[in-house]
């Protein structure tokens, strides 16, 4: 077996938390179950390493299988990467079947036809996501096995997630790939970036929950039970439960799509005290603004409860999940009224 | 009576007892009654008598108060006892009082009734106004197809089921300003939502919902049935069920046996209309070497795929095969 293929099986092993290393093998199923019991997992995660390692050349592992490895830990890993949303459009109104078989067959076909030097590898799962592994290569060098880019794709959707490496000149030849596969005639980049895939996944396909008006049935809202003492007389009931409905009317009930920043380029003019004249040329007062949290929607959403902020909040920041979007560029508005808009 | 008492009080006093015993003796009974009542000028009086007898005196009195206070004292308790007394009777003369005039009331309120339907009260009329429109409300939930006024439009609900089985519910938000707007939604993006209301939106918005009501119930149809199937027959399926977004491209494999061989069956369903549940085609493949009276019976099959829901069709092949064997 291929010393580089060892040593790229031992690599990717040593990434994976040692607590979670036996499971991962064992979804990745290509060592046997005594195999896997000959191996010491309380060990450090070196030996750990070099165990795998050699089992592996016993049972001739071949890069296909490594690439599954690969794949199947940054499936259960997605967040270590960073993923951007792209959209796909096509013009064409016919009813798509949508083959796995075919889709892999074209998808590899078109971008071998371009670029020799590359491994695409596929995996499908119950969500109908596939996962595409591929790892660049040039015209003259073997593909690196550890610049690889991602793409996650659900079939009959028009988004395409894409985590690319550091080789971006590779991106449109890797979008051309999907539109041939996918029977799309055009791509775009959203402005839509995040670490957490899977409430990427949620914003763009809808499945975070909204909140909308309806008779039936009843959103019953349970309201908190909380050791109410009733000698304690809340003086701001009618403000809290004001910002309350409010929150709830933008946010909705449930837990929100995790994102880790918003971003805003501001061209907007400054406004000053005419007196001051701090600016000499009216120009564009250029600033960029960037909101970052471990989780920026729940953040925003208990802005206003805690206080923070005043209810209800600025539409640029409730319209991040509706718009899909957490790049905005703000810019003044062309008539006499100051007020800033979004640009489309 | 006082005279009895004057000698028990006199006997509880040990040391004056010898002398009033003397005293008595000396004088007669009748001596200490004159004491009892005797007051500062027949003290005075007897003061020629001696200091002890002076003190026998106010011993005497002493006691006397005491017995007094004594009983001044459970005077007062036998007044705090029937004071409770009273006011437990009052309480439960008030709760009496009280039935009595809930039964009369409720007495008149029947006969109020029969005799004076047409004025039933405010409340009751109002109740049962607001049972009436909940029970709208549902029916309309329950036909597929519901709607709410929003500030600036119409907030559309489709709820989907298949077969008697409520299934999700999808929200449209639509704006209504000089033209149609969908606001937002709740639609998968698997659904041709931008299609549909190109075609539909504007012209008519009554025709745009049924046809995506279409969409989604036959949507929520197919995904129904292969869960069913995944859920009831996993163990008869070979493999795992293969299917695409919008379930309307589902693989599977499974094993038929002809002389109690097994062979294996690979089914393809494609179901090319998107508002319908039941496949446009069915397309069994078997190995090629196969027997071929498997030719006929892949015939049968996919006939019954075309024709019943997934986990019916698929029940009802088990079920022959069984009463084959």
């Amino acid at each position: 077996m291929d010393e580089i293929i060892a040593e790229y099986i031992r690599r990717t092993v040593l990434r994976i938390p040692r607590d979670d290393i036996a499971a991962v093998l064992q979804k990745w199923g290509f060592l046997s179950e005594t195999q896997l019991q000959t191996i010491n997992f309380r060990q450090t995660k070196e030996s750990i390493s070099y165990s795998v390692a050699e089992l592996c050349e016993e049972n001739s592992a071949d890069m296909k299988q490594a690439a599954m490895l690969d794949i199947i830990c940054n499936h259960i890993y997605p967040n270590k990467r960073m993923w951007s949303v792209y959209q796909m459009t096509k013009t064409g109104e016919e009813t798509d079947f949508f083959d796995f078989t075919d889709f892999k067959k074209k998808f590899k076909r078109r971008l071998q036809s371009a670029l020799i030097n590359v491994t695409i590898n596929f995996r499908e799962y119950e969500d109908n996501a596939i996962w595409i592994r591929i790892a660049w290569g040039t015209p003259y060098t073997k593909p690196n096995q550890y610049k690889t880019s991602y793409v996650v794709y659900h079939s009959q959707t028009p988004y395409v997630f894409i985590s690319a490496s550091v080789l971006k000149s590779n991106l449109p030849l890797l979008c051309q790939a999907l539109l041939v596969a996918s029977n799309y005639h055009d791509i775009r980049e959203m402005k839509l970036r995040s670490h957490c895939l899977n409430s990427l996944k949620d914003i763009v396909f809808k499945r975070y929950s909204q909140n909308f008006q309806t008779y039936y049935p009843r959103q019953e809202r349970n309201v908190p039970t909380e050791n109410v003492d009733l000698r304690i007389i809340n003086e701001n009931r009618n403000e809290k439960e004001r910002i309350q409905r409010l929150n709830q009317e933008v946010f909705g009930d449930g837990p929100q799509p995790k994102l880790d920043f918003a971003q805003y380029k501001l061209e907007t003019m400054f406004k000053s005290d005419p007196k001051l004249d701090v600016m000499e040329r009216k120009e564009p007062f250029r600033c960029l603004v960037k909101f970052s949290s471990p989780h920026l929607l729940e953040s925003l959403k208990s802005l206003a409860p805690a206080g923070l902020a005043d209810a209800p909040l600025s539409p640029l920041l409730t319209c991040i999940p509706r718009k899909a979007r957490n790049y905005f560029k703000i810019r003044e508005r062309k008539n006499f009224l100051p007020e800033s808009f979004l640009s489309p | 009576m006082e005279e009895t008492k004057s000698t028990e009080g006199n006997r509880e006093v040990p040391w004056g007892r010898a002398l009033t015993s003397v005293f008595r003796s000396g004088e007669g009974l009748g001596a200490a009654f004159p004491f009892a009542r005797g007051k500062v000028e027949e003290r005075k009086g007897r003061s020629r008598d001696g200091v002890l007898a002076y003190l026998e005196t106010l011993e005497a009195e002493a006691h006397k108060l005491a017995l007094k206070q004594e009983e001044e004292e459970e005077q007062k308790k036998q007044l705090v006892r029937l004071k409770a007394r009273v006011k437990e009777l009052r309480a439960k003369r008030d709760e009496l009082r009280t039935k009595v005039e809930l039964q009369e009331k409720r007495l008149l309120d029947k006969e109020g009734l029969v005799t004076d339907p047409a004025q039933p009260s405010a409340q009751t009329v109002l109740e049962w106004k607001i049972k009436s429109i909940k029970a709208m409300l549902q029916v309309f939930y329950l036909s597929g197809i519901s709607g709410k006024r929003t500030k600036q439009g119409v907030c559309f609900c489709i709820s989907t089921a298949y077969e008697g089985t409520y299934l999700d519910s999808y929200f449209l938000d639509i704006l209504v300003k000089s033209e149609v707007q969908i606001q937002r939604h709740s639609v998968p993006v698997f659904i041709p939502l931008e299609q549909i209301a190109k075609e539909h939106l504007q012209a008519d918005i009554r025709r745009f919902l049924a046809v995506l009501s279409d969409h989604l119930n036959a949507y929520a149809g197919r995904r129904y049935q292969a869960d069913q199937l995944e859920e009831r027959f996993s163990d008869r399926i070979e493999g795992t069920l293969q299917r695409n977004s919008l379930c309307n491209l589902l693989v599977f494999n499974y094993n038929v046996s002809s002389d109690s061989k097994p062979f294996p069956f690979k089914v393809k369903l494609l179901y090319g209309d998107l508002c319908c549940s039941l496949p446009t085609e069915a397309i069994i493949s078997c190995t090629p070497g196969a027997p071929a009276s498997l030719a006929e019976m892949a015939a049968a099959h996919s006939e019954a795929f075309r024709r019943m829901a997934l986990h019916k069709a698929f029940n009802s092949l088990i079920s022959a095969e069984g009463s084959q064997d």
